[in-house]
């Protein structure tokens, strides 16, 4: 209930694309080089997401957004296959919530595998918790304005005059 | 009690009593009590540095984390988007076949009356999570609602 069918719904086959097959562990590793790698898509993807505030506007967004994802893993598979794996189960195995403190050697094996055959270079650790400007050609979505009713009540008019208060200001807090 | 013994009277030795022992014996000092005070706000001040480490490694390790988080979920809120709109086309189908022989029924509305009267038709309106799974298996929406034991 509440989707009526006034309300434009893209089609099952509008929205079917190959995911991105991976599990969380394979996610954490590559999260690092694979938000550098697209990071004009995720960031054109959110921008539309907060923007428009609305999961249907944005489908070919993110659909860019998974297609970048998915070549992304598929270089990484071509070239760093072994030490991403690598990575993958020292991350899985070490610690409960995949922390990234017990696999640092694991992680420079896969950061300079992916330095030399990709030529990324791994963002630093906070990178993506701070502040970025995107530039985009996205058209600035309109700004809804204050709303204005009809039966408002009227405000003064502007020359209306204003004169001192007759019995001075009420001296007595909150009263 | 026998006869033979001779009295004596008990008296102070010879030479007399040695001074009564009133003398005040401190105990032996390491440190004065400056030196107790300073190496108190010394100590304290080394042990926050290194608390102060541990609290910027700590926060960095955080830090790192919710980096990654972030990378990868433009990603993940992309799939979700699509498998959402998919499940809600797939809702409102479900009810439309569901409530088909029902007079007067009109799918997403109270019998023709929406939520919002003032919403435009085409309005995206996310439905609570109970409508969402309305269709759905107990199991997972018990799952969705946390009611579950293992999920």
């Amino acid at each position: 209930m509440g989707i009526t069918d006034d309300v434009t719904l893209p089609t099952e086959e509008e929205l079917t694309v190959q995911e991105v097959n991976l599990s969380g562990p394979a996610l954490k590793a590559g999260a690092f080089h694979l938000g550098k790698a697209c990071e004009f898509e995720n960031n054109e993807f959110i921008l539309c997401r907060n923007e428009l505030k609305d999961p249907r506007a944005c489908i070919n967004e993110g659909k860019a957004t998974t297609n970048c994802a998915l070549n992304f893993f598929r270089q990484v598979k071509k070239t760093c296959a072994d030490e991403f794996m690598q990575y993958v189960n020292c991350l899985d195995k070490s610690s409960p919530d995949q922390k990234f403190l017990p696999c640092r050697k694991t992680q420079g094996v896969f950061d300079k595998c992916v330095k030399d055959n990709l030529g990324m270079e791994r963002p630093p650790y906070d990178y993506f918790a701070r502040v970025h400007v995107h530039k985009t050609a996205r058209p600035r979505p309109p700004v809804e304005g204050p709303a204005v009713y009809e039966d408002a009540t009227p405000g003064l008019p502007e020359d209306t005059p204003r004169p001192e208060a007759k019995y001075g200001s009420r001296y007595i807090f909150m009263w | 009690m026998s006869s033979d013994i001779k009295f004596q009277q008990d008296m102070p030795p010879a030479g007399g009593y040695k001074p009564i022992d009133y003398k005040r014996v401190p105990a032996k000092t390491f440190f004065s009590g400056w030196a107790l005070i300073g190496g108190y706000l010394g100590m304290t001040a080394g042990a926050a540095y290194l608390y102060y480490l541990n609290c910027k490694a700590v926060r960095a390790r955080e830090l790192e984390m919710r980096s990654a988080s972030l990378a990868i979920y433009p990603m993940l809120l992309a799939e979700r988007d699509r498998e959402y709109l998919k499940q809600l086309r797939r809702n409102r189908d479900e009810e439309s076949s569901l409530m088909a022989n029902v007079e007067g029924w009109k799918t997403g509305t109270w019998y023709g009356e929406p939520i919002y009267h003032t919403a435009p038709p085409n309005t995206l309106i996310n439905p609570k999570y109970v409508e969402y799974y309305v269709h759905s298996s107990f199991k997972d929406f018990s799952e969705r609602a946390n009611m579950a034991w293992l999920s």
